[in-house]
């Protein structure tokens, strides 16, 4: 038992020695994100973002060479706080980026709130997070502000009875009551809502109980892989209510796991792969480069912008960047132009986002007008 | 077994392992951390105290009374939900909730347990799987009262009796407190008279029951004592990380620290610690070798498993060190020959 914990650590002494042997003129930021796991599809798509990210920036002729410390935390609060206490440990880390889940980024944020280490999540969506304390950021869209300009659209399409679904996380809860509210606001009706396990195959029970309810209008709270499984059983079933989700579900895989079952989806993204301005045709060019071709979706495009956005704050803070003086100048960031739009941080450290209607219309994801 | 084998227990070697032990754990590896001060070790070394205590109490279960429980994690989180929810809804302080984290996860365990403890083998295994799931569907699903997916933020800390012990060489004396003396009942459990009791339902519970051994009864009681040892875990992980959420006690948990059992050796109690050490320390340990760390740590369960089934300290040497060098609770004769546990 002695020899074994002296092993690990010594095993981890070497590792820590061997991070300390970098030139003064580099600043580390550490990315804590499931690499393997049940959501390691994300992680890895986060690590490819922020590799192109970093390689610009290292390549622009900056005064200093930023260098990303990834830690994979498999989606495990466990493993998430043992990575808190690393990068808080690490005294060259001035900020944090990551986790991919608000549970993990929560338990984590419990380390960075003690230790004054900025934190900035890519995807974190439950409504508490950045009420932990002045340290946690995030630069997507909460559903606070998502669901109401989501009712809006739908009912101004004239449907009133909406029938909702999501999936049983915090996420999927922020949607539902960001969605209701809205919804109560503007004159409509819920005439459905439910909740269901991620990673669900059979949909069609859900699917018939929604329709007992007779909705003008079915919204969903699911990311591509559910969501994909669910159109397709709708499909099946023959139904024919009009669809409507969330920029989580915004992914080219979306498209390529549903198939035809996808035409006519109608949701909401910040980011467009085929909008024509060049930072977007660029971090589109560059993301094919690196993965086969392929169309990036909304979450590559959150943690590009996530570590440009952090790169920016500790160039601000640059020099002798401290965490304090990093977040500080994170919370000054206003009107960052990233892929995913303008991100301007506001006092309590959500992030403001426009978002853009888009519909699936002959296999790819067309912008709308209303 | 043969008992001749056993030898007299020596006086003053009989405390010399305790000794080292306790020294190590309260003297030697606190002087480490702080040596090092550093967070990331103290964490790591808060954590494999939690799963040596889940890995120990799922033991007592598993290991000695041989029933295969597929739902230990979630008694972990109910011990973890009663802590936070109390300490949020109610303001109570760490001193309180650790008691009643246990209690609450025993009663649960105890009213669960009731109607399958007549189950025996595979059907027994299905059974606490299926309870495990239920408990994790009321942690997900019941969204009023344990906030569902949102997981509850627990402001309170490690304390006692009021006194703040959220330092980081306070938080490790005393979750290393709590462990220690955890375990050290859990030992008594299983190396005693009781203790044997248990492993004589694992043997043969036919046998067991014509002998005279209320097979149902203990069955409970090894079921439900092992509950409360993980509520007491869960509630040490609530007050320590200051956030749960039910995805920290899902099934693949339960089959973590089943895992611990096994690879550190069914029946034995040092095998259940060093396997919890294991599987907290190699993933920890194997971090700079990336994407791969997983690979290894399944091949090092893998050839454990496979060149030392019995498990890395198996029950029999574990027993042996136990009565030869633990010997407290064995008694001999006056010629000094082992006759059996106190």
């Amino acid at each position: 038992m002695t020899a074994l914990k002296t092993a690990s650590l010594a095993a981890l002494m070497t590792a820590a020695l061997a991070g300390t042997a970098l030139a003064a003129d580099t600043v580390k930021i550490g990315y804590q994100l499931p690499l393997t796991g049940e959501t390691a599809q994300y992680g890895q798509d986060f690590r490819k973002a922020a590799e192109i990210a970093l390689a610009e920036f290292n390549a622009a002729g900056k005064p200093f060479k930023a260098e990303i410390v990834f830690e994979d935390s498999r989606s495990d609060a466990k493993e998430g706080t043992n990575i808190a206490r690393k990068f808080v440990d690490d005294k060259e880390i001035v900020g944090v980026l990551g986790d991919f889940t608000s549970g993990v980024s929560m338990a984590s944020a419990q380390v960075y709130k003690d230790a004054g280490m900025p934190q900035l999540s890519q995807t974190a969506s439950h409504p508490d997070y950045t009420k932990i304390s002045k340290y946690q950021f995030r630069n997507i869209a909460t559903q606070a502000q998502e669901g109401p300009y989501n009712a809006k659209w739908m009912l101004s399409k004239g449907y009133k009875n909406i029938a909702v679904i999501a999936e049983q996380t915090d996420w999927g809860q922020s949607v539902v009551s960001g969605f209701t509210d809205g919804v109560k606001a503007n004159g409509g009706t819920v005439v459905f809502s439910e909740f269901f396990n991620r990673g669900l195959k059979d949909y069609r029970s859900l699917i018939s109980k929604l329709e007992r309810a007779k909705p003008d209008a079915i919204y969903t709270g699911f990311f591509y892989e559910d969501g994909a499984q669910f159109l397709r059983q709708v499909q099946q079933l023959g139904i024919k209510t009009p669809v409507y989700s969330t920029s989580a579900a915004y992914s080219p895989k979306l498209i390529e796991l549903a198939g035809e079952a996808a035409e006519g989806v109608h949701l909401t993204s910040n980011f467009l792969p085929t909008d024509p301005a060049p930072h977007i045709q660029h971090f589109v060019t560059e993301w094919k480069a690196a993965s086969n071709g392929a169309v990036p979706g909304q979450f590559p495009a959150q943690a590009y912008d996530a570590v440009r956005i952090m790169l920016a704050a500790v160039e601000k803070a640059y020099p002798n960047p401290t965490r304090e003086k990093v977040r500080d100048a994170l919370a000054q960031t206003k009107d960052f132009a990233g892929v995913t739009g303008k991100t301007s941080f506001s006092a309590d450290r959500e992030a403001e986002k426009e978002l853009v209607k888009v519909e699936v219309k002959g296999g790819a994801f067309v912008p709308v007008a209303d | 077994m043969n008992v001749s084998d056993l030898s007299a227990p020596r006086r003053g070697q009989g405390a010399l392992i305790p000794l080292l032990l306790a020294l190590l754990v309260f003297v030697g590896l606190p002087a480490v951390l702080a040596g090092f001060d550093r967070g990331y070790f103290y964490q790591i070394a808060n954590l494999a105290l939690i799963f040596i205590l889940l890995s120990a109490s799922m033991h007592l279960v598993t290991g000695v009374a041989g029933l295969l429980h597929l739902g230990h994690a979630a008694f972990y989180g109910v011990g973890a939900y009663t802590a936070a929810l109390l300490s949020t809804k109610f303001g109570l302080g760490f001193t309180v909730t650790l008691p009643l984290s246990g209690l609450v996860a025993a009663l649960i365990a105890f009213l669960v347990a009731l109607p399958t403890m007549r189950l025996v083998s595979i059907y027994f295994a299905v059974a606490t799987l299926a309870i495990g799931q239920m408990l994790y569907l009321v942690m997900l699903n019941w969204v009023e009262f344990t906030k569902g997916p949102n997981g509850i933020i627990v402001t309170k800390g490690l304390e006692l009796f009021g006194f703040s012990l959220s330092g980081r060489l306070a938080t490790y004396y005393t979750v290393a407190t709590v462990v220690a003396l955890c375990v050290l009942a859990i030992g008594r459990l299983s190396h005693s008279y009781y203790g044997n009791a248990l492993r004589s339902i694992r043997e043969d519970d036919q046998c067991a029951d014509a002998m005279g051994v209320s097979t149902a009864r203990l069955k409970l009681e090894a079921f439900t004592l092992s509950a409360f040892f993980a509520g007491v875990a869960g509630s040490l992980w609530a007050h320590m990380t200051g956030y749960i959420s039910p995805g920290d006690f899902k099934f693949s948990e339960s089959i973590l620290i089943l895992a611990m059992v096994v690879v550190g050796g069914l029946g034995s109690l040092p095998g259940a610690v060093i396997g919890a050490l294991l599987l907290i320390l190699l993933p920890e340990g194997l971090r700079a070798f990336g994407d791969f760390r997983n690979i290894m740590v399944g091949l090092v369960m893998f050839l454990s498993i496979l060149l030392l089934p019995k498990g890395l300290l198996g029950e029999v040497s574990a027993l042996q060190l136990a009565r030869r060098q633990l010997g407290a609770a064995w008694r001999n004769t006056v010629k000094g020959e082992g006759i059996g546990w106190r």
